[in-house]
């Protein structure tokens, strides 16, 4: 008998070091991880979870990283309220159930001083509850749904420009006022089932059938959706002129990739979020095939805004590169918006003292001025990005833009 | 007439493919009883082996399966005789616990290795495709389902035309019997483990190149394949291959004809139908609650 269990001894041990080792890799919290203030010998923490694995694994990591940034720069800087800022990050694996038991864990088990948000509008409408019902302030880099701000929550503040519905507007506006040569006269609308992308293309879509140009192809598809083919075929047949297309990141390359196996390639190409997302979108579609594909963002690493110089160095100092993604820009201006309402109270005792502030003033972040309404929802406009030449350069709002927007997609060029 | 011409095209393509992976799930099945909940997570290994050979490397990806599907064999055999060799006797609730949890270590070492940013395979035919009339048929899936035919077909050969067919089978069969007739049964397990896995690995390395894919991937992979082979007969590798075209068509014609918003459902909702009036499956046969796992 204890030959056999000595025999199997080493295998159970091999085993459990094994499922350790891709357990720890799977979940739990980042290495960054601090313990909760009351171990930490007066350093603030700040606790979020982040889909640093599934589906949103993409912009869940480049948030981590904006996050990162900041804790770099402002404990550089002295630190928040004289206190060195420590990081809590927990990953939520994309899933609503296990985001729920983060943000409580994070509250009742690690002690948290302060929150901030997740990615995704699916991930942080239940986080946000959580951090609504413990009264604590909670800025979201993402989460741009109409759905987040119809709730009444008075601690939710969303750090972009413009919530989902109102991201295309700018795209819109331009497209309806395109001399008539060069207009769309019909387009399509494929859009993720998500409540950010979705929005998103609506928006689009009811300026865009305001001005005569016609709907000949609208669809919605599921989450899980793999093979994008049937869908593009579907919409060869309707053969637009514009292409409206509302998704994340892997909808958006395998849609893409299936338009140009199809041979489908209209007159124009916008798309939310996945243009965004530079080396990785230029590594997944070939940068032949960027050319002229718009979308709209809430960043750009060359701006001229407060902070943003210092941001960018400092990301390439730590992540070996210049071009942040739009996400880790994102997640970095969450934290300065939190920054500034914790710096304006000098106290994180009341964060109603915090929300408060925050409804009633300006903060001035890497992606330009924000402001907010009762509800925490932005009223600014939104950056319209285009690549051209391999580049990824800003083209709307002319105040603002790095370059000229041109009509047309060329994929091969 | 065209789009529905196109759309055939489109769902055999993809339901061959789907047949190449799902083989391995029901051939484990088959022979040991096991359920093998990391199967997607192998599929996801042999995508990203694949992109290393290809982004290292330069070697394409439909030839990078001559390497990724022994390597996916071994580490199948490794993991059998490790893992699933010591609770083959217990209840199947057991390995299907085991499986999941090497499907979540399997997820988090992809993780650590590639890290969790998006991943693509584009060799130089990825965008292109064939042109039969006003039909399209994009290269990578054309290949991708002769590949799977090939694969298919060598398994096939396998089982049906060599000795370790014939002990496959009979170790599928009667484990009690075949041991009475000089077959190892444990052995024959290991060797089909290894090659479930393999089919998996060769279907990560066409799959990676039709569809970006990130380590925690596998999730939508091992709900679609266990419906198939659920669908076909747990443990029918026929079934698997019917099963997997008729998923493969219902997916395709559901999101032309309807919705895409219902091409994975309507393809559950088809299993569960089918389920109802024939519990075993389309080519299953039932099991006894007696029979002897390997």
């Amino acid at each position: 008998m204890s030959h056999v269990s000595i025999r199997h001894g080493w295998k159970a041990v091999a085993l459990v070091g094994v499922m350790s080792l891709g357990l720890a890799a799977c979940g739990g919290n980042s290495s960054d991880s601090a313990s909760g203030s009351g171990d930490s010998g007066g350093d603030l923490t700040i606790g979020a979870s982040l889909p640093l694995t599934g589906d949103f694994s993409e912009p869940g990591s480049a948030a981590k990283q904006g996050y990162e940034v900041w804790q770099a720069i402002t404990n550089a800087n002295g630190g928040l309220l004289g206190r060195q800022v420590k990081l809590t990050i927990k990953d939520d694996a994309s899933n609503q159930n296990t985001i729920v038991s983060d943000y409580n864990a994070l509250i009742s088990q690690d002690n948290v001083d302060m929150l901030l948000g997740t990615f995704s509008s699916l991930l942080n409408l239940p986080a946000s509850s959580v951090a609504e019902k413990n009264r604590m302030l909670y800025v979201e880099p993402a989460g741009g749904s109409p759905d987040m701000f119809n709730r009444g929550y008075k601690y939710l503040f969303f750090a972009q420009q413009a919530t989902a519905d109102k991201q295309g507007l700018v795209f819109a506006d331009w497209v309806k006022n395109l001399p008539p040569d060069q207009r769309p006269k019909t387009a399509a609308y494929p859009t993720l089932d998500d409540p950010f992308a979705a929005p998103n293309v609506d928006g689009i879509r009811a300026v865009l059938e305001g001005a005569g140009i016609k709907t000949v192809y609208k669809t919605t598809y599921a989450i899980d959706t793999k093979n994008f083919d049937s869908i593009v075929a579907a919409m060869k047949s309707a053969n637009p002129d514009l292409v409206v297309h509302g998704a994340t990141f892997e909808d958006g390359v395998g849609l893409t990739r299936s338009m140009l196996k199809a041979g489908f390639t209209p007159k124009m190409f916008y798309e939310t979020s996945t243009p965004s997302f530079a080396d990785q979108y230029v590594k997944a579609i070939g940068e032949e095939n960027t050319e002229g594909v718009m979308y709209a963002v809430s960043y750009s690493p060359e701006a001229d805004t407060p902070g943003n110089k210092e941001f960018v160095a400092q990301y390439k100092k730590m992540f070996g590169t210049a071009i942040p993604p739009e996400d880790a820009a994102d997640a970095y201006a969450a934290a300065e918006v939190m920054q500034a309402a914790v710096e304006a109270v000098g106290s994180i005792d009341d964060q109603a003292k915090l929300a408060d502030w925050l409804r009633s003033h300006p903060v001035d972040t890497i992606l330009g001025q924000l402001t907010w309404d009762d509800t925490g929802a932005p009223e600014g406009d939104f950056l319209i990005g285009q690549w051209l030449n391999g580049t990824a350069e800003i083209v709307l709002p002319p105040e603002v833009a790095t370059a000229k927007a041109e009509v047309g997609w060329h994929p091969g060029s | 007439m065209t789009e529905l011409l196109q759309t055939l095209v489109l769902s055999l393509l993809v339901g061959g493919i789907y047949a190449l992976v799902a083989s391995g799930l029901t051939l484990i099945f088959g022979v040991m009883r096991v359920i093998n909940i990391a199967h997607g997570a192998y599929l996801i290994l042999g995508a990203f082996i694949t992109y290393t050979l290809w982004n290292q490397l330069g070697l394409d990806p439909l030839v990078g399966v001559l390497i990724t599907t022994p390597v996916v064999f071994g580490l199948g055999w490794l993991i059998y005789r490790l893992m699933v060799r010591p609770i083959r006797h217990a209840p199947m609730s057991s390995t299907v616990l085991l499986t999941f949890g090497l499907a979540l270590v399997t997820e988090g070492v992809m993780g650590l290795i590639w890290g969790n940013n998006s991943t693509a395979i584009r060799p130089s035919y990825v965008d292109e495709s064939f042109h039969v009339g006003a039909l399209f048929l994009p290269k990578a899936q054309v290949y991708g389902g002769v590949l799977a035919v090939v694969v298919l077909g060598a398994l096939w050969l396998i089982l049906t035309k060599t000795w370790l067919g014939r002990a496959i089978r009979a170790a599928a069969a009667n484990p009690a019997s075949a041991e009475l007739v000089g077959i190892k049964v444990t052995s024959v397990a290991a060797l089909v483990f290894g090659l479930g896995l393999a089919a998996a690995g060769a279907g990560g390395a066409i799959t990676g190149v039709l569809y970006p894919f990130v380590p925690g991937s596998h999730y939508v992979w091992i709900a679609r394949l266990l419906a198939i082979v659920v669908l076909g007969g747990l443990g029918s590798l026929e079934g698997a291959v019917v099963s997997a075209l008729i998923f493969g068509f219902a997916e395709t014609v559901t999101a032309v004809y309807i919705s895409p918003a219902w091409a994975t459902a309507v393809p559950y909702a088809i299993v569960f139908a089918v389920l109802l009036i024939r519990p075993q499956g389309l080519l299953g046969t039932r099991l006894r609650d007696d029979a002897v796992a390997a």
